[in-house]
C-alpha cells in the first residue's frame, strides 16, 4: 500500500477513473504526505481525522507534551476542576490514528519547495501543509504591558501556567481585595470568556472572599452573550461585579506593574490582582510564513480553508479571519474537519461535499447554572456566513440551567474525545 | 433494507437512488485505488457529515450527559431529527445542526451511523 508505482496503476482498468480519483497517487509519488503545525484543537482534530484516512502520511509538530483546554480553564480558576482534568498528550493520536507526532516547533516555512524547517534544523517535506497556530498577543499596545508584566500581571488567555499564575494570586489575596479584568478588543478568543471568567470568580470569592469586588475594564462598549451575563451577575452575585463599558472609561489605556494598576483615560484603578486580557493576532509562525493580512490573522477560502495568500497551506482555528465564527475551540474542530475532507480530496480524490460548520459554546454562570448557543455557518462571498442562531434565553428555569451545566461536563469528554483520541 | 426505509421518511427516493449509484461508484474506486489491507476510512457524505456528531457525541454510545447516538437504528435517527428541526424544544443546538441538513444529507448521514452501529464499528 505505501508504494503504489507507476506500473501498478498502469495495470489496471479504468485509468481515466484513477486519474480523476487519486491525482497524487498516479503522479507516482506514493503516499501523500501532510504535515500539520500545532498540538491545539485545529491542528489535533485535522491530523487526526486525516490519520483516520489511512492513505496519508501524517505529521504533526508540536513542542509540548500536554495540550490544555482553554475551554473550562475557568472552572480551574474558580477551584472547581483540576488543571491536570484539561490536560491531554498527543500519544493516543500517534498510538491509534497512525500519525507521527514531532516535539517540535516549525522555525520557517519554505512554500515554494513546499518544507518545513524544524527548530533543530531538519527540513519535512509535505504535499499540504496545515497551520494551526492559534494566537498570539499585540504586546506593546499598551504601554507597560510586555512578557514581563504578564507575569506579574497574567493573562491566563492560553492556559497552563499563566492559569496556575493566576489562581495563585486569587488564592493569595485577601478577603475585599478588588481583581480587575482587562477585556480586550474584538476579535479575541473566546468571546463570552472574560465574563464567564468573571461569574466563575465570584463564585469563588461568594464563598471564601465575600467582601472581594470584581470590576471588568472592557475594551468594548457591548460583549457577548451580555444579557445573560448580567441577569446572572445580579441573581448570583449582587454588588460584586461592576463591568465597565469602553465609552465610560475611555478603554485601558496603560499599566502599571510595579503599582499594580490599570489606567484609563480619566481613571486609575488599583487592584490587588489583575487579568489583563491582551489585543491578539494570529500565532506567530503565521505572520512569519505570510500567511496574515494587514488585520493580523489569516484569510483562508471557506470551503478547503485553504490560505488565500499561500497556496497549499491551509490554516485552522483561531488564528483565521474571513467571516462570522467566533473564535473557539468548537470553531476549530469543525473547521479542522472540513479542511481535513477537503485536502482528503485534493490528495486522494476522495469526494468532497459543501461544508457544514458549526460553533456550540458551553457557558458557565454558575457551577449549576449554564447556558449555550448553537450556530450554523455556510461559505458564501469568499466569506463564512452565519446561517442560524440559537442562545439560551434569559429566564429559563433553574432545572434547564443544571441541565445545560451537566451537559456541558458531558460534552467536553466526548469534544476531547474526538479531538485527541480515545474513547472512539 | 434500511435504505428502503429511509426513503419514503425523508420523501426523497429519487435523491436517495442518485446518492447510491453515487456512493457505488465511489466504493468500486475505493476497491481498486485500496485492494489491501489497509482501506482507508468511509468518507461518504454520511461519514463526512456525521464527524460532526462526534463533537458533542461520544461515538463508543459512552458519556453521561449527552444522550448516545451509537446504537440508534437509522428510522430512529431520521426520526429524532426530523422532531428536532420542528422544535427549537428541547435543545436548540440539534435544532440548530438538524435545520442546517437537507432530506438527502439527513438520510445520508442516518444511514452511515446506522451501518456503522450495525457492523460494530468504530469510526
Amino acid at each position: 500500500m505505501t508504494d503504489w508505482t507507476r506500473r501498478q496503476i498502469g495495470g489496471l482498468a479504468g485509468g481515466a477513473l484513477l486519474a480523476v480519483a487519486a491525482p497524487h497517487i498516479v503522479r507516482g509519488r506514493g503516499r501523500a504526505k501532510v504535515v500539520v503545525i500545532g498540538g491545539g484543537i485545529g491542528g489535533a482534530t485535522v491530523a487526526r481525522y486525516l490519520g483516520d484516512m489511512k492513505s496519508i502520511d501524517v505529521t504533526l509538530l508540536e513542542p509540548n507534551s500536554t495540550h490544555v483546554t482553554c475551554f473550562f480553564s475557568n472552572l480551574y480558576l474558580a477551584g472547581l476542576r483540576s488543571l491536570a482534568s484539561l490536560s491531554f498528550g498527543l500519544e493516543t493520536l500517534a498510538e491509534d490514528h497512525g500519525i507521527t507526532i514531532i516535539r517540535d516547533s516549525a522555525v520557517a516555512i519554505d512554500s515554494g519547495g513546499k518544507a518545513v524547517e524544524l527548530r533543530g534544523g531538519t527540513k519535512l517535506p509535505y504535499d499540504r501543509l496545515v497551520v494551526a497556530p492559534g494566537i498570539a498577543f499585540k504586546f506593546g499596545e499598551i504601554e507597560g504591558y510586555d512578557e514581563a508584566a504578564a507575569k506579574i500581571m497574567p493573562h491566563a488567555w492560553i492556559a497552563g501556567p499563566q492559569s496556575e499564575l493566576l489562581r495563585r494570586q486569587l488564592e493569595s489575596m485577601e478577603d475585599g481585595g478588588v481583581f480587575v479584568i482587562a477585556a480586550p478588543p474584538n476579535p479575541f478568543r473566546c468571546p463570552p470568556a472574560p465574563y464567564e471568567r468573571a461569574s466563575l470568580v465570584a463564585y469563588y470569592f461568594k464563598q471564601f472572599k465575600p467582601k472581594s469586588k470584581i470590576l471588568i475594564v472592557d475594551a468594548k462598549d457591548q460583549f457577548s452573550g451580555q444579557e445573560l451575563f448580567q441577569d446572572a451577575w445580579s441573581r448570583h452575585y449582587p454588588g460584586m461585579i461592576e463591568w465597565l463599558p469602553s465609552h465610560f472609561t475611555g478603554a485601558i489605556k496603560a499599566v502599571d506593574v510595579a503599582a499594580r494598576s490599570v489606567v484609563t483615560e480619566g481613571e486609575t484603578f488599583r487592584a490587588a490582582v489583575t487579568n489583563f486580557i491582551p489585543a491578539q493576532k494570529a500565532g506567530l509562525i503565521g505572520e512569519k510564513a505570510g500567511l496574515t493580512d494587514a488585520s493580523g490573522w489569516c484569510p483562508v477560502d471557506p470551503v478547503t480553508f485553504e490560505s488565500t495568500l499561500q497556496p497549499g497551506i491551509h490554516v485552522v482555528g483561531d488564528s483565521i479571519i474571513g467571516g462570522d465564527m467566533p473564535k473557539s475551540a468548537f470553531s476549530a474542530n469543525s473547521q479542522a474537519k472540513a479542511c481535513a475532507f477537503a485536502i482528503a480530496a485534493s490528495l486522494t480524490g476522495s469526494p468532497q461535499f459543501p461544508p457544514h460548520l458549526f460553533n456550540s459554546c458551553y457557558t458557565f454562570l454558575a457551577p449549576d447554572d449554564a447556558f449555550t448557543n448553537a450556530l450554523t455557518f455556510a461559505p458564501e462571498g469568499g466569506r463564512i456566513k452565519t446561517v442560524k442562531m440559537f442562545i439560551s434565553k434569559v429566564g429559563e428555569s433553574a432545572e434547564v440551567r443544571r441541565r445545560t451545566a451537566h451537559h456541558a461536563m458531558g460534552w467536553y469528554s466526548a469534544f476531547t474525545a474526538d479531538v485527541f483520541g480515545g474513547g472512539s | 433494507m434500511k435504505r428502503q426505509r429511509a426513503a419514503p421518511i425523508v420523501s426523497r427516493a429519487k435523491g436517495l437512488a442518485a446518492e447510491i449509484r453515487w456512493l457505488l461508484s465511489i466504493s468500486l474506486s475505493a476497491i481498486l485505488l485500496f485492494p489491501e489491507s489497509s482501506a482507508p476510512a468511509d468518507v461518504s457524505q454520511g461519514a463526512q457529515i456525521a464527524a460532526t456528531c462526534a463533537s458533542c457525541h461520544d461515538p463508543t454510545g459512552g458519556g453521561q450527559a449527552i444522550p448516545p447516538i451509537a446504537s440508534l437504528d437509522e428510522q430512529a435517527i431520521v426520526k429524532a431529527m426530523l422532531a428536532f428541526r420542528a422544535s427549537e424544544s428541547p435543545s436548540h443546538v440539534m435544532h440548530a445542526v438538524a435545520l442546517s441538513l437537507s432530506d438527502d444529507e439527513l438520510a445520508a448521514t442516518a444511514r452511515y451511523l446506522a451501518d456503522r452501529a450495525s457492523a460494530g464499528r468504530q469510526p
